[in-house]
């Protein structure tokens, strides 16, 4: 084994990712290489002040300064409960939608039919209903149009040149 | 209460269990804040603009991957942006890094062994911000806040494979810069620069 495969090797074990086998063949070929065991002390060395570099007090009351800026930032209680149940609410009225779509696609269409058909198909006189509103008029009203109808013809206005 | 009824809890909008969540998580990604910022009031701040931003992701939480692991992901993309918007994510040659003496041999030896371990510290951290962002970034998940390796895929979304051999390079990198100030036995050296 090269230097280079046992550095590979070396950081493996340290890291406690080291088969058998190969820390069988690690540790032979640290016997025997001096500039591996000092590779090895080096990289430890280096290991244990990188993680003193973990140990970092938190500055305190942490969650009473962020909870107001959670308040202040989003009113946000409602708004979640809108945004979550609004991601749910997409599939369900997309499903609704083509659901619908296709039932107006597909169904055969109402034909529309004429009010004279209609009558028609009821059996019913066409004119029936017109001499229903004329016969309805109130005595009074007939009346008042005979009246103006006389007046027409006396005016001179209407009344042709010889 | 198990994690995943907290952010269940979460989610519908009791501040409660997001309390709980936070005082659960807070330490680490105020930690990992810190690592990138070496700054504690910015670290501070990262970390609560970390925890609002998953306040208002939480409806997009589908519990795909573990809270922690989604959280960590908003954290490093946060902080990431942060540092670019700083202009710190620039990638400085680890030449540049300053050096720091140990010389002064005027304080008690006790004095003086707290003072070289916490200036090795801050050396050991100015030659991670040195990194290129990738190596600095996967070198601090992994050997500062100590992620397991499929946490750093899930989180970077990088193949274990990637994860493994960038690891690898940025480790090479970082022992053939802080090899002069490693000890041979394991320990650090009395560095005396100065």
């Amino acid at each position: 084994m090269n230097c280079r495969k046992a550095e590979k090797l070396l950081l493996r074990s340290i890291d406690g990712r080291l088969d058998g086998s190969d820390a069988a063949l690690l540790a032979k070929h640290l016997e025997a290489c001096p500039d591996c065991r000092k590779a090895e002390a080096q990289y430890r060395s280096m290991f244990s002040l990188l993680k003193a570099g973990r140990e970092a007090a938190p500055l305190p009351r942490f969650w009473e300064r962020l909870e107001p800026r959670l308040r202040e930032e989003t009113e946000l209680v409602p708004l979640l409960f809108w945004e979550r149940w609004s991601l749910r609410a997409i599939p369900v009225f997309l499903a609704l939608v083509v659901l619908i779509g296709g039932f107006h696609f597909f169904a055969p269409q109402a034909r529309e039919t004429s009010q004279s058909a209609t009558l028609l198909i009821e059996n019913r006189d066409l004119f029936s209903e017109t001499q229903a509103l004329f016969e309805a008029d109130k005595p009074e009203t007939r009346t008042m149009m005979l009246l103006f109808a006389s007046m027409d013809e006396k005016s001179p206005a209407r009344r042709p040149t010889p | 209460m198990e994690e995943k009824q907290l952010v269940r809890l979460a989610q519908e909008g009791s501040p409660a269990a997001f309390e709980e969540l936070v005082t659960k998580y807070q330490p680490k990604v105020f930690s990992m804040a810190l690592s990138f910022t070496r700054n504690r009031e910015a670290a501070d701040d990262l970390a609560q603009e970390v925890f609002l931003k998953a306040y208002l992701a939480l409806p997009r939480f589908h519990g795909r991957s573990e809270f922690g692991t989604w959280l960590y992901r908003i954290s490093v993309n946060h902080i990431k942006d942060y540092l670019r918007k700083k202009g710190r994510a620039k990638e400085v040659s680890l030449d540049d890094v300053p050096e720091i003496s140990f010389s002064d041999r005027e304080r008690t030896e006790k004095a003086q062994l707290e003072s070289e371990t916490e200036a090795r510290r801050t050396l050991v951290q100015r030659f991670v911000q040195g990194l290129p962002e990738k190596y600095r970034v996967i070198v601090t998940l992994r050997d500062i806040q100590g992620l397991a390796y499929e946490d750093i895929s899930r989180i970077l979304r990088l193949s274990p494979g990637t994860v493994d051999s960038r690891l690898h390079r940025a480790r090479r990198m970082l022992r053939t810069k802080l090899a002069p100030y490693l000890t041979a036995e394991g320990g650090a050296n009395e560095l005396s620069q100065g």
